[in-house]
């Protein structure tokens, strides 16, 4: 836009700046004015370089909404002490500077739940200016010691999560903003906190004690002025300290190498259930006592016990340096909730303490797998990754070759072998690191990556057979003899093709939690998870039976499996489970095909594309790694194009899979978790039959009759609901 | 396109193509009226200058009531048309005149050569979902706490069929899956409701 007087202009090198090799410099100030005159406001001139996010990085200065320095109430904390936002004392009447330090500590917790569930730190806990300015605090030892453990706290955890990070989509958690998140001295906060503690605690006993005995506690001066509160307040303080205290103890018990703390954490872990048991029993107390007037209006979203607003926060003090997005106001979790937060973290903790460190990988995949039904958020997540892995092993105890050995049923001996040296098979340990790392992600993610990473396992197949093929010779011509080695490499390569499919079964399983399916899609997506479970038990049976010699019994004895495994003519319960999901996605796919073909409903219609295009989106990542070969659109289409309720009720996959899943109760009856699915696929099965029977009775599906699925009994696998509208 | 070349009535709206500045105000004022993300100026100008065929208004007894912002690239070796904006007045919604909107848009995409058009759409936005779901987009991702009120999002997509029968292979083979945060350009989240 700028016109024709710009261009005959000429531009004056400038001498005050040297030009390089390649470069000049030159003055464009008269430029960049007459370009100036050209354009009116809200104009902009657009370059080839001129992107979405450069058109989306401009601010409009005094927009509130996008100026965060418009919205701040001080240019600096400096400013705001002065003016008086964070006195110490509070106050100098001991019970109203009682009051609001105990406002301080709750606003704190809910600050920090906030920051946990994705608020920023600059906006959440470091709105604090008395944690911004730690050394004005020095002649207030409560407030100071409780200070410091909350900064060492939040340390605690974004180094925690920092070591553990694994995507860029929970970044926003660890940027500290250049806050200062470690102090002087910091590292004796707890002693301090503890000094803190035992003065209250006298102070409490002083206060309970019988008027005879009073005296020998004379020395010991009240927490505050009115000594009918005294026990109130000295009790509320106390929790509060403790639960710093005890979470405190909590993440350092979790970060020991090698699970070494997990026992000490959960006896923390109890101990802090037990504060917050009681800090929300002080609420009452605090709320009937306190200074100011409020109303019980919107008291959810009060951030402290009492309802007041607490004393000495400021979130838009740090507005201007939470960068890279425009700030936005932060609602902070109610005090209620923040309770409820950190109660659902410290239960979310403890099944992670409680977790066996079972070195089987089987197991472990299982734990995490399981773990994330309880949607757990970052915190948790991060720590069960570093549990899991610690230098480039399992628990920080197992090295990655031995747990391939083991998920690959090879004897104990092979442990020692040469060929873990070999470079393909070190990387081939790095996947099963990396995969246990994506498996502690949030969901989301997680099957991004999922579908990504199943490239490298195919990849990984083919070198193995390559680098095995060069060190041994060709595998495959030799059948199995006693060539340790080549037991070695066959194991491995069919572990690793287990490995894979499992990896794309929870792919395929993650998108009914993320929601990524629509009910028109329902029959496809069954399809693919039904041929992929049919290779999966493939591979797992295969496996198993490879093994049939003395070390493998050995083996599974320790892994303490169901007894009958060792007859070899069974198949084995693990292939069984396989195959009772395979008849539910079978008669899944069918009923949804049959409802499909006979009576129009749950089809992939749309003016722009068809079903096919759908499929293509959907799978492309599995089609792309061929997993499993020959598995395409044509194929789904054959499988279900002929599907009819006449011939379903001939062969129902549902009596199948609830024959199947009884069967197996016997087998699961030491695993409460895995008795607990058999139950859900049962109630699937049943609840599945009933509504295929009913609509095959049916004939034609009645206007009024309305059939829909749902996930009531279990997270993968929906039941039909026929209901009349 | 002149605002009468692209009228067409239907229960007395009036869908009209971008036409040039003076629309400019009333994509303005309703998108900010009914979606809480700030834009400035220059994104608006950033859309309708570059694109100004794939906006396009809707009219109601002269009111502006509804609109569609949108843009196509290349992205990944890959022609894609995106949907930035979509609104409709609330008092005006459930009459399809989003669908309207959004349809004329994916039409000149297709027409234009695009091999795929995405959005990202709040994962409570059951409304728009719906709308997007019967035009045949699938739900592609979910994108993790992807707006600043901490909502996710759904990456929607819908692909256009493909004469070659080859093509779908030769295309994902060719894709760069290696990093996920370029996925877009669309770096500052967009909300998208009607």
């Amino acid at each position: 836009m700028a016109d024709k007087r710009g261009g005959d202009m000429k531009v004056p090198i400038s001498p005050s700046i040297p030009s390089g090799n390649d470069t000049v410099w030159a003055d464009v100030s008269s430029l960049l004015r007459l370009a100036c005159n050209d354009l009116r406001s809200d104009e902009l001139i657009s370059g080839e370089n001129f992107n979405l996010f450069a058109a989306m990085s401009a601010l409009e200065i005094m927009d509130p909404k996008m100026d965060s320095g418009i919205v701040s109430t001080y240019y600096s904390v400096d400013e705001a002490i002065d003016n008086g936002a964070a006195p110490v004392p509070l106050s100098f009447d001991r019970t109203i500077d009682i009051q609001c330090v105990i406002d301080i500590m709750d606003h704190l917790l809910a600050c920090e739940a906030t920051w946990h569930k994705g608020g920023s730190l600059a906006q959440t806990v470091f709105s604090c200016i008395y944690l911004l300015r730690p050394e004005r605090t020095s002649s207030h030892a409560l407030l100071h010691s409780f200070c410091r453990v909350i900064r060492t706290t939040c340390n605690a955890v974004v180094s925690a999560v920092s070591d553990a990070r694994t995507n860029e989509e929970e970044d926003l958690f660890i940027m500290a903003y250049g806050l200062q998140l470690k102090g002087d001295g910091d590292e004796k906060c707890l002693s301090m906190l503890h000094a803190v503690e035992e003065t209250i605690s006298r102070q409490l006993k002083a206060c309970k004690a019988p008027l005879s005995k009073r005296r020998v506690v004379e020395d010991v001066e009240p927490l505050q002025n009115n000594l009918d509160l005294e026990e109130g307040y000295c009790k509320a303080v106390l929790c509060r300290l403790r639960f710093r205290k005890h979470f405190y103890h909590v993440l350092t018990c979790l970060r020991r190498p090698q699970g070494k703390g997990l026992e000490l954490a959960k006896k923390h872990i109890v101990a802090c259930l037990s504060e917050l048991d009681s800090m929300l029993k002080s609420e009452e107390f605090l709320r009937h006592n306190c200074a100011c007037e409020i109303s019980r209006d919107g008291i959810e979203d009060k951030t402290t016990a009492s309802g007041c607003q607490p004393v000495g926060f400021d979130s838009t003090l740090n507005s201007r340096s939470a960068a890279p997005t425009p700030p936005r106001s932060i609602k902070l979790l109610g005090w209620k909730k923040a309770v409820n937060y950190f109660q659902k973290l410290l239960h979310d903790l403890d099944i992670i303490c409680s977790y066996s460190l079972d070195p089987v990988l089987e197991y472990a995949l299982r734990f995490v797998v399981d773990f994330q039904k309880v949607q757990p958020d970052l915190v948790a997540r991060a720590y069960l990754q570093f549990l899991l892995v610690q230098d480039g092993k399992l628990y920080g105890r197992e090295p990655m070759f031995v747990v391939i050995c083991k998920a690959a049923l090879l004897p104990e001996g092979t442990k020692n072998h040469n060929i873990q040296k070999n470079e393909t098979v070190v990387q081939l340990g790095q996947l099963l690191i990396s995969l246990l790392r994506v498996l502690c992600t949030n969901t989301a993610w997680q099957r991004r990556k999922l579908g990504k990473i199943l490239q490298d396992w195919r990849i990984i197949y083919v070198q193995l057979e390559l680098a095995f093929r060069k060190e041994y010779g060709d595998i495959t011509c030799t059948s199995i003899d006693q060539n340790v080695c080549l037991k070695i490499c066959k194991n491995i390569l069919i572990w690793v093709e287990e490995q894979t499919y499992w990896i794309a079964l929870r792919f395929l399983m993650l998108g009914f939690e993320l929601e990524l399916y629509s009910p028109s899609e329902y029959c496809m997506v069954y399809w693919y998870i039904y041929v992929i479970l049919i290779k999966l038990a493939e591979k797992t049976h295969l496996k198993m039976m490879l093994n049939n010699d003395s070390g493998r019994r050995k083996a599974k004895k320790k892994r303490d499996l169901v007894k009958d495994m060792g007859k070899d003519f069974q198949i084995p319960p693990a292939v069984l489970l396989l195959q009772c999901y395979i008849y539910v996605a079978e008669g899944l796919m069918m009923m949804l095909a049959s409802l499909r073909n006979e009576h129009k409903v749950f089809l992939c219609l749309g003016p722009f594309n068809s079903e096919q295009e759908r499929f293509i989106q959907h799978f492309e990542l599995l089609q792309k790694v061929c997993l499993p070969d020959h598995a395409s659109y044509l194929s789904f289409r054959e499988t279900t194009a002929r599907a009819r309720f006449s011939t379903l009720s001939m062969h129902n996959c549902f009596k199948d899979a609830q024959r199947i899943a009884k069967e197996l109760r016997a087998n699961f009856a030491n695993d409460p978790d895995r008795i607990a699915e058999l139950r859900r696929i049962e109630q699937v099965a049943e609840h599945n039959c009933v509504a295929l029977n009913l609509v095959s009775r049916l004939g034609t599906l009645e206007p009024s009759l309305k059939i829909s699925f749902e996930f009531s009994h279990h997270p993968h696998f929906a039941s039909a609901a026929v209901k009349r509208s | 396109m002149s605002a009468s070349e692209g009228m067409s009535a239907s229960e007395g709206i009036e869908y009209v193509s971008y036409g040039g500045e003076h629309h400019l105000p009333l994509i303005m004022k309703l998108v900010d009226q009914e979606l809480s993300e700030p834009y400035s100026i220059f994104t608006y100008r950033y859309f309708v200058y570059l694109w100004p065929q794939l906006s396009f208004l809707a009219f109601h007894k002269g009111q502006c009531v509804g609109t569609v912002v949108c843009k196509m690239g290349d992205h990944r070796h890959t022609f894609r048309g995106y949907i930035a904006m979509l609104v409709v007045l609330n008092t005006y919604r459930g009459r399809g005149i989003a669908t309207e909107l959004v349809t004329r848009s994916i039409k000149v995409m297709m027409e234009s050569g695009c091999e795929e058009v995405t959005l990202e759409a709040e994962v409570t936005n059951k409304g728009a979902l719906a709308l997007y779901g019967r035009l045949g987009f699938i739900r592609a991702k979910r994108l993790f706490r992807y707006y600043l009120n901490g909502v996710d999002a759904f990456r929607l997509k819908l692909l256009f069929p493909r004469p070659e029968p080859n093509y779908s292979e030769s295309r994902i083979a060719s894709e760069d899956y290696t990093n996920e945060l370029a996925d877009g350009d669309n770096l500052v989240p967009y909300k998208s409701c009607h």
